[in-house]
């Protein structure tokens, strides 16, 4: 079983779902679904998860956050069935992506996970994720590169996100991690830290989690689509 | 097959998928395909900054592993 709870900080939130629900701390398992330091302009609450007793598969329906720095979490309406294709361009473009992927020599189920004005998040369960999604998700983007271009043809204002495994999210969260990880090196040491060189999406993550962390500031270095972000320390 | 991967991709891109032919070339430790399309459709395989040129690279060396041979994409124009 699984319920969310939501509190300004992530002990508050736990503390909530220990009152309401009677049970000890050990328990259950805390998920954090929102972290709440992803709004760029003012904190979210901390959004979390408890999970009850063994459910793993539960794993599979965490909500897909594809703008992690604007505040509409809720409206992304997420089923946890997998959505059949509706329409001409939904069909098309699952149907080309399964092809891509059974030509690829890695079959694989493509349905869909989120419909969002002209976003539409696909999901590809396949045994094959592991090299579906390759390393730090270069398979998956190349994957989600064509599918849009596919798209585009049909309506030019349609965005296709492409996922598996959830790695999209988890990934996010990863960076995150990693954010105020060298945020703390960095404010020990002093010394300005160079991140490896990431896409637009991915510096934004960075740059708005530490945007409200105290003592250390953020920038990004380099040309073209793969920027460094520099954190550096602000206090001498 | 690599061959019929690389066509399906381009030939989903491209205006004028009659004008789509791939010619691969088997060496010992790696298989070129050459890609010829029609003129105007070189733009729409190459991308800006070549992105979905790399794309498509990426895909096929992903699927490449599978037989343990490289294999390689060159647009021809």
């Amino acid at each position: 079983m699984t319920k969310e709870f939501e509190g300004r900080t992530e002990q508050e939130a736990i503390a909530k779902a220990i009152d309401e629900l009677h049970i000890e701390r050990e328990d259950f398992d805390v998920e954090i679904v929102d972290s709440g330091r992803k709004g760029l302009f003012k904190k979210n609450m901390v959004k979390i998860r408890v999970h009850i007793g063994e459910d793993e598969e539960d794993q599979e329906d965490l909500p897909f956050i594809d703008d992690s720095y604007d505040d509409h979490f809720d409206d992304v309406v997420v089923s946890s069935q997998p959505l059949a294709p509706e329409g001409e361009l939904e069909e098309q473009v699952v149907e080309f992506v399964a092809t891509l992927l059974s030509k690829m020599g890695y079959p694989g189920t493509v349905t869909i996970n989120f419909r969002k004005d002209h976003k539409l998040g696909l999901n590809i369960d396949s045994e094959f994720s592991s090299i579906i999604i390759g390393r730090k998700g270069k398979n998956l983007d190349a994957i989600q590169l064509l599918a849009n271009v596919y798209a585009g043809q049909i309506d030019p204002d349609q965005k296709i996100i492409v996922d598996s495994e959830n790695y999209r999210m988890r990934h996010e969260e990863q960076l995150i991690r990693l954010a105020y990880k060298t945020a703390e090196q960095v404010k020990r040491t002093g010394r300005s830290k160079l991140l490896e060189p990431m896409n637009p999406f991915e510096r934004r993550l960075i740059h708005s989690a530490l945007n409200d962390v105290d003592g250390v500031d953020t920038k990004s270095e380099g040309d073209g689509l793969y920027k460094q972000v520099r954190i550096s320390c602000t206090r001498r | 097959m690599e061959k019929d991967l690389v066509e399906y991709i381009v030939k989903s891109l491209v205006d004028q998928p009659d004008e789509v032919s791939v010619n691969v070339i088997e060496g010992e430790k790696s298989t070129i395909l050459e890609l010829k399309v029609a003129s105007d459709d070189v733009g729409k395989v190459i991308g800006k900054q070549g992105r979905i040129a790399k794309a498509i690279r990426t895909i096929l060396s992903a699927s490449a592993t599978k037989s343990g041979k490289r294999a390689v994409l060159e647009i021809l124009d």
